[in-house]
């Protein structure tokens, strides 16, 4: 923060969000300028408008968005590392596992929502589960290739001086893998709340999804727009905040 | 036996007991009424009377698909070029980026229902995709080049463009790469969520109807369909990106 207050803030600003900036500007111009029916398309400037006017319409569903996300996220996070540490434990299940875990991390997961979703039943659960399998494939692959990459000689040197299978995993493995992890988080953490709200828009359960699904079909479009605003704020937060998460990580034990 | 061949073996034996447990669940039931035994889908994705159905929707898709990830890698490829070579746009492109890949693809459809058409939706939507992955690998490799290889470009003399175009831009195509391995199962959900806003057809379509419908068999080969033209493809990408390390990593 030190480094950039030399220059003056206007500046400061335009160089940081400028994309963002002419991506608004842009759209109001084009907006005003076809004479769009605000049914069909709303100014950025209008959308702003129902969100300052009636804030406790979106609040009670990004509370259901972001609980389902968060939970689910560590919840996918935590089932992730815990099979990669026991794929680590051993070789037979590792191997068994992994290329399974990479060919499904490589599968367009959302269009498994829909039979997710037959499977589960049309609930909240069900978009929670959704967030749990679509933040699982990453954890579990960013860990188990951490857990493998310590620093070279290391582990002679643990077995060397005799450290139990437990030890090496408590002192070695797990802080070798942390960086890993944290890309993981990163990717995870953007995802989880945007595929949460696309379950939400299939299911018609509850959350943001659901509100967009349903002002969109009232023709309430500031609304909709209003609540993917929200989404992408939450979202675009979420990004930054684990970016730095990872930062820190790399910085203690990269 | 060799480490490499026995995990191999592992592997595939992972990859069928995962299958087996598919039919068996099916067979008994287990997953109830929503969960078809892998049979009863490879059964009707063989049968030839519905195969016109589903040749003609993976081929709208497959084509929305390639024309976003066309239009994404091309956006992607240029914005990190540019902010490469005029460096305070830097800060600013990778706000933006990172803004519109947090904009929910369910939100852009109607966006781009409305710039656009309701057949171009799919791949408008694919690209944005495809465009963030693409920016943010191609930003990193553009910045592997080492400072002796710069200071060795700056010594001989090469201008900026010259640095870029010999030094910069090779160096930075192991991470293109990765990208664009990793942007295909991302442009395919795109082009599939697109879809869900007023496409005539396409594997979205063929989703949508066949979970409204309750038709169970027909949801499973819909997504079969899109899991295997995904994993076709990035296995292919895969194959670019060793070759891409190999010559220039």
């Amino acid at each position: 923060m030190e480094r950039a207050s030399g220059r003056p803030l206007l500046l400061r600003l335009v160089e940081d969000y400028w994309g963002i900036l002419l991506l608004l500007l842009g759209w109001q111009l084009w907006v005003v300028l076809n004479r769009f029916n605000p049914i069909v398309m709303p100014t950025p400037v209008a959308v702003l408008g129902d969100l300052v006017a009636y804030p406790m319409v979106y609040v009670q569903s990004v509370g259901i968005t972001l609980a389902v996300a968060v939970f689910g996220l560590i919840a996918g996070m935590a089932v992730g590392t815990g099979l990669a540490v026991a794929a680590w434990f051993s070789a037979v299940a590792s191997g068994l596992l992994n290329p399974l875990t990479i060919l499904f991390s490589s599968v367009p997961v959302v269009a498994l929502i829909p039979v997710i979703a037959r499977l589960l039943g049309y609930d909240t659960s069900t978009v929670l589960a959704i967030v749990v399998i679509i933040t699982f494939f990453p954890s579990f692959v960013f860990a188990s290739s951490g857990l493998r990459s310590p620093p070279p000689g290391s582990e002679d040197l643990f077995r060397v001086l005799g450290a139990s299978r437990l030890s090496v995993l408590w002192r070695l493995a797990l802080p070798a893998a942390m960086p890993n992890l944290a890309i993981a988080f990163k990717l995870a953490a953007a995802h989880a709340i945007l595929a949460a709200m696309v379950a939400e828009f299939l299911m018609g359960t509850s959350g943001l999804g659901y509100l967009f699904a349903k002002t969109k079909s009232d023709f309430q479009t500031e609304q909709a727009f209003g609540a993917s605003a929200v989404a992408t704020v939450i979202s675009a937060t979420a990004f930054l905040l684990a970016g730095w998460v990872e930062k820190r990580v790399r910085e203690r034990y990269g | 036996m060799s480490a490499g061949r026995w995990n191999v073996l592992l592997g595939a034996l992972g990859i069928a007991l995962f299958l087996v447990l598919w039919e068996v669940i099916g067979r008994l039931g287990l997953g109830g009424i929503s969960w078809p035994p892998l049979s009863a889908v490879l059964e009707m994705l063989a049968d030839d009377s519905k195969w016109a159905l589903f040749q003609r929707a993976l081929a709208a898709t497959l084509q929305e698909t390639a024309l976003g990830y066309i239009w994404g890698t091309a956006a992607g490829l240029g914005l990190a070029t540019v902010a490469h070579l005029v460096p305070p746009l830097r800060r600013g492109s990778d706000r933006l980026a990172a803004v519109l890949n947090s904009v929910p693809s369910i939100a852009l459809g109607p966006i781009f229902l409305v710039l656009l058409s309701r057949d171009s939706t799919p791949a408008a939507v694919s690209s944005i995709h495809v465009f963030f992955i693409v920016f943010v690998s191609v930003s990193s490799g553009l910045q592997r080049a080492t400072p002796a290889h710069r200071d060795l470009f700056a010594v001989l003399g090469a201008d900026r463009l010259k640095r870029f175009r010999r030094l910069e831009l090779p160096a930075a195509l192991p991470a293109l790469a990765s990208g664009l391995r990793l942007a295909w199962p991302a442009a395919l959900i795109g082009a599939i969520i697109g879809e869900w806003f007023g496409a005539s057809r396409g594997i979205g379509i063929l989703i949508i109807n066949a979970m409204q419908n309750f038709q169970i068999v027909l949801l499973w080969c819909a997504v079969l369909l899109a899991v295997g033209a995904s994993l076709l493809f990035y296995g292919l990408l895969t194959l670019l990106e060793r070759g891409a390390y190999a010559r220039f990593g």
